[in-house]
């Protein structure tokens, strides 16, 4: 029996009652600045690199690629290699794994309540670089140049499901106890990395060092195309259960009372994350804080609405760490700085800001 | 509102732009040049060799006798194109040597290029790479050790010869992307197979030939020095001294040691001496425990230099690691030291290594 | 929509709350829920909505028993307002009303949406407040939201635990004439309240609970006797009534000085 639709009530200027006009021309305006801003800074950041192309070539390398005769190509003679073998899958690898870390961020936030997670709290981070080491020092080479990333993935969703079958209680998984099996989950794969670094010779531990410190160096196209899968579908469950997500919010009871499948609903948002995450640390690297501040940025801008939320993260991502990654790749002639500790840099202070400015608003830690 | 996003963005780039800064200054692109106390060293038959060796006191610092290139020809007889198959079973036609790119950890691999008299070809050079013929060289690598794609391709090589000792992998993938033909060769360094190593080279290169000749004159001087070493090294076992190689680096604690397969075992032993970690069964390069290395009782100590200087030399070594104060080598301040970029790199200066190796040993009055 | 519970026992981490208790709740009544404290009402409310499952005895809504409801549907029957208003982020005001509406998310009642969150703002007076963020919000504000939430819910049930704990006057009286009204339209609301007087002007019925079992069950004039609650709740109470309304007295503890404090200073 469905429930009957109260009266219409008469305000008392006698007009039916109606919502205040929802204002949602800031959500656009920032879709709207964030998208001009990547495509700006996409176009700015094919045109520098340790190669110096002017941007006249960069434009002619472009056209002529696509078929039309416009424009010069670059002169130098790995110029168009250049750009097409090292430079444009770098920086789509940068906007790709830029979004895929903000939007995991925005994930982990909301299914967890608290605008403190970061999807290394499940173990994805340590899990994948414990595997990592573990192919870098035995020196396992299952699928050529891909099995390092592969492991890296597999090592970091059982890492993830791993932390969440522990914290499973009775059906139910409560926050604080997923979080403590995080910090125990991650303690061991901390001690295997550390295990594994102990065992390898110093080209190895080199490499371990390089892979923790986050990079984009030697991005491939090959990984552009297998990571930008992972990132669609996980944006795409992402936005599918934005409003769900929302409704965490209230708090797993009144969540349940509204109607949520709280656990399934967690369930997936935690294989999205780890999808996600997994997706982006193993070509990567380990490159923290973007999960962090991208969505605390966003959510101070537009609220914490999901449906505009996760979207937003994953456009201001792919904005931020195709910058970090500019910077990382042009500041110092002939270096190459890990671009985790770019990221570290700025979101370690800036977190810390934002801790005292949000307290009160964000509603304080659930 | 978006002035406070503004002002957020504002504050982002300055930290931003400041944290470049910061790492910048922080990143020293060079590498371990000659110091300069590096003066040629003397050859081991004219050195002032001890009586004793095991109770001398004092440290020194081994320098080559030359690090000049002595091509084995000037006229080198190329036959191009080549076809070979790389120490990693992946084959790979050379048509072009023009620009030619080795780059290694050592710096063995450019060296080797250059005594093959093929040095006028070589277009950049990676941080090992330190000798007068290749200092002008642009340098391919950041941060030391790795390999810096845009750096590469803005040279146009026609050829790279590596081994696996830098990275990252995939770079060395993005130059086979590119088209350009890349040689990986055994990364393994030590006396055994520094002849095999030029000859992979060489064949590479399409010098087989010169490469030939070339292995031959490292091998024979490199015998003719261990011969020299021979005659004023302890032959007995018990009375030869106990050596170990220590990695040291910097404030934390940590060293490692160097054992089996690391190369430093076969140093160790061309030079005449006993190496400790044959007794432990030490493989690979691994972090000591401080009792292990009192228990090993080593009468000398073989050491990178800049790992030497980053713990402030001998008198910091013993302040900082007081187990090595508890040894003969400590005690008797038996620290022999050479260039980070030679002391392992075995390739065509191997003889002018052992000399200089031996003479501190043997004779550092000399080195002095 | 009929809610039963038959001889119903919980326990809360091994502690036996409920003892025995059995009541039914039907569409079109406005029930009570009241008790001392540690009677045991919220977990009574508790085993209603579904949180808790009985140790023994059932708890059936139309039938059926709670535990084998799915979630999604039983939310589109009963809806819960919760004793403390927690929210993890800063949603605005309309947007934590607009969350009722889930249970009716992809089926053609979710075209009414807006209109129903509109009224239901309306209803508890935060029309005014719907672009403020939630928690910037005072108690009794946040309160109100919250009800403003079960009502966007529109289910038949509606159980509130202590609706009117923040409230001032105006307030607790408007949201008591919703649960009134919300009653008169057919809905079955329970509603757990701390103040008798209160409980007894706007209730249909009044549930006592005392240690876990039902003391009483009944309209107010039958239940509201001052013997009856004074062995409840321990304290004397007078009941009286004031132009047809119920008013519940607790009789005041006096301190009787029984002598003058001997260092009380001489007044010139």
């Amino acid at each position: 029996m469905t429930a009957t639709l109260p009266s219409r009530p008469t305000a008392t200027t006698g007009a039916p009652v109606t919502l205040p006009r929802h204002r949602s021309a800031r959500a656009t305006a920032l879709f709207i600045v964030l998208g001009i801003a990547l495509a700006l800074l996409t176009v700015y950041a094919a045109g520098r690199g340790q190669l110096a192309i002017p941007a006249g070539e960069v434009w002619g390398s472009i056209m002529h690629r696509i078929g039309l005769d416009w424009g010069t190509m670059p002169t130098h003679p790995q110029g168009d290699n250049t750009l097409w073998q090292v430079r444009f899958p770098r920086i789509a690898l940068a906007i790709i794994v830029g979004a895929a870390l903000s939007s995991a961020g925005a994930l982990m936030q909301g299914i967890f309540g608290n605008p403190l997670a970061e999807p290394s709290v499940v173990g994805v981070s340590t899990g994948a670089a414990f595997a990592a080491a573990f192919v870098i020092v035995f020196q396992i080479n299952l699928v050529g140049s891909w099995t390092t990333a592969l492991f890296a993935f597999v090592g970091g969703l059982i890492t993830t499901l791993l932390v969440y079958a522990l914290s499973r209680a009775d059906g139910r998984t409560e926050v604080v106890t997923l979080v403590l099996t995080g910090i125990a989950v991650n303690a061991v794969c901390s001690a295997g990395l550390a295990l594994m670094i102990f065992l390898g010779d110093t080209q190895e531990r080199e490499q371990i060092v390089f892979w923790q410190l986050g990079s984009l160096n030697g991005s491939r196209w090959e990984y552009v195309g297998v990571v930008t899968p992972f990132v669609v579908v996980g944006l795409l469950g992402a936005m599918l259960m934005a409003r769900k997500l929302d409704v965490l919010a209230l708090g797993d009871r009144a969540a349940r009372h509204v109607g949520i499948d709280v656990e399934r609903l967690r369930l997936v948002a935690i294989v999205l994350v780890a999808l996600l995450t997994a997706a982006a640390v193993s070509f990567a690297g380990i490159i923290a804080f973007v999960g962090l501040v991208v969505p605390h940025l966003i959510r101070m801008l537009v609220g914490p609405g999901h449906r505009v939320l996760v979207p937003a993260s994953a456009l201001a991502g792919a904005v931020l760490l195709l910058g970090a990654d500019l910077i990382a790749r042009t500041a110092v002639t002939g270096a190459d700085l890990p671009i985790g500790m770019l990221t570290s840099l700025v979101g370690g202070p800036f977190f810390f800001w934002l801790l005292r400015r949000t307290r009160k608003t964000a509603g304080g830690w659930a | 509102m978006h002035r406070p996003a503004l002002r957020i963005v504002q504050r982002l780039a300055i930290v931003a732009l400041f944290a470049s800064v910061v790492a910048a200054c922080g990143i020293t692109p060079g590498g371990s040049g000659p110091s300069g106390n590096d003066a040629a060293a003397v050859d081991l038959a004219s050195a002032e060799v001890l009586t004793d060796a095991k109770t001398y006191v004092g440290e020194a610092h081994a320098s080559l006798a030359s690090t000049a290139i002595k091509p084995i020809t000037n006229d080198p007889q190329q036959t191009l194109p080549v076809t070979v198959t790389d120490a990693q079973g992946t084959t790979v036609t050379i048509t072009d040597t023009s620009r030619i790119l080795a780059l290694d950890i050592y710096g063995t691999l450019s060296q080797t290029v250059f005594e093959l008299g093929l040095g006028d070809q070589v277009v950049g050079r990676d941080i090992s790479t330190q000798f007068d013929e290749a200092a002008e060289l642009p340098l391919v690598t950041s941060n030391g050790h790795d390999l810096n794609a845009e750096s590469i391709l803005a040279l146009d090589p026609t050829v790279i010869l590596t081994d696996t000792s830098l990275g990252p992998w995939d770079v060395i993938l993005q130059m086979r992307d590119s088209g350009i033909p890349v040689v990986v060769t055994d990364s393994k360094r030590s006396l055994d197979n520094v002849g095999s190593l030029t000859e992979e080279i060489a064949a590479a290169l399409g010098v087989p030939a010169e490469g030939k000749l070339l292995s031959e004159r490292i091998e024979k001087e490199a015998a003719a020095t261990q011969a020299e070493i021979a005659k004023v090294a302890p032959q007995a076992v018990q009375d030869k001294l106990r050596m170990v190689f220590l990695y040291v680096r910097g404030q934390a604690g940590v060293y490692y040691m160097f054992g089996e397969g690391s190369g430093a075992d076969g140093l160790i032993e061309a030079v005449g001496g006993y190496d400790v970690t044959k007794e432990i069964d030490w493989n690979g390069m691994k972090p000591v425990n401080d009792e292990a290395i009192i228990a090993a009782q080593p009468d000398l100590i073989i050491m990178m230099t800049k790992g030497l200087e980053s713990v402030g030399g001998v008198d910091g070594l013993l302040d900082r690691l007081p187990a090595i104060a508890n040894t003969p080598a400590g005690e008797n301040r038996r620290i022999v030291d050479m260039q980070d970029s030679q002391v392992l790199s075995f390739g065509p200066r191997t003889a002018e290594v052992l000399n200089s190796l031996a003479v501190a040993i043997y004779a550092p009055e000399s080195a002095r | 929509m009929t809610l039963r519970l038959t001889k119903v026992s919980a326990s809360l981490g091994g502690h036996p709350i409920l003892h025995d208790v059995s009541l039914e709740i039907v569409p079109g009544e406005l029930v009570a829920l009241v008790g001392p404290n540690g009677a045991g009402k919220t977990t009574l409310l508790s085993v209603m909505s579904g949180d808790v499952e009985p140790s023994s005895g059932t708890a059936e809504l139309d039938g059926v028993e709670l535990r084998r409801w799915k979630v999604s549907a039983l939310a589109r029957q009963r809806a819960v307002l919760p004793q403390e208003q927690r929210l993890a982020f800063g949603f605005r005001v309309v947007d934590v009303v607009r969350m009722g509406r889930a249970p009716w998310a992809r089926l053609p009642e979710e075209d009414l949406d807006d209109t129903i969150v509109a009224e239901s703002m309306h209803r508890t007076d935060v029309l005014g407040l719907a672009e403020r963020t939630f928690p910037t919000l005072s108690g009794g504000e946040k309160a109100r939201t919250s009800f403003a939430r079960v009502l966007a819910q529109q289910t038949s049930v509606a159980l509130l635990d202590e609706p009117t704990a923040a409230l001032d006057i105006r307030h607790q009286e408007q949201v008591l004439a919703e649960a009134r009204r919300l009653a008169a339209d057919g809905h079955a609301v329970v509603a757990v309240l701390h103040d008798l007087t209160v409980a007894a002007a706007h209730a249909d019925r009044i549930c006592v609970l005392a240690d876990g079992r039902l003391r009483a069950d009944g309209p107010p004039r039958e239940v509201m006797q001052p013997d009856v609650l004074g062995e409840v709740y321990g304290h004397p109470v007078d009941v009286i009534d004031h132009q047809g309304r119920l008013v519940v007295l607790p009789h005041l503890i006096n301190h009787t000085p029984t002598e003058e404090p001997s260092c009380a200073p001489a007044l010139s």
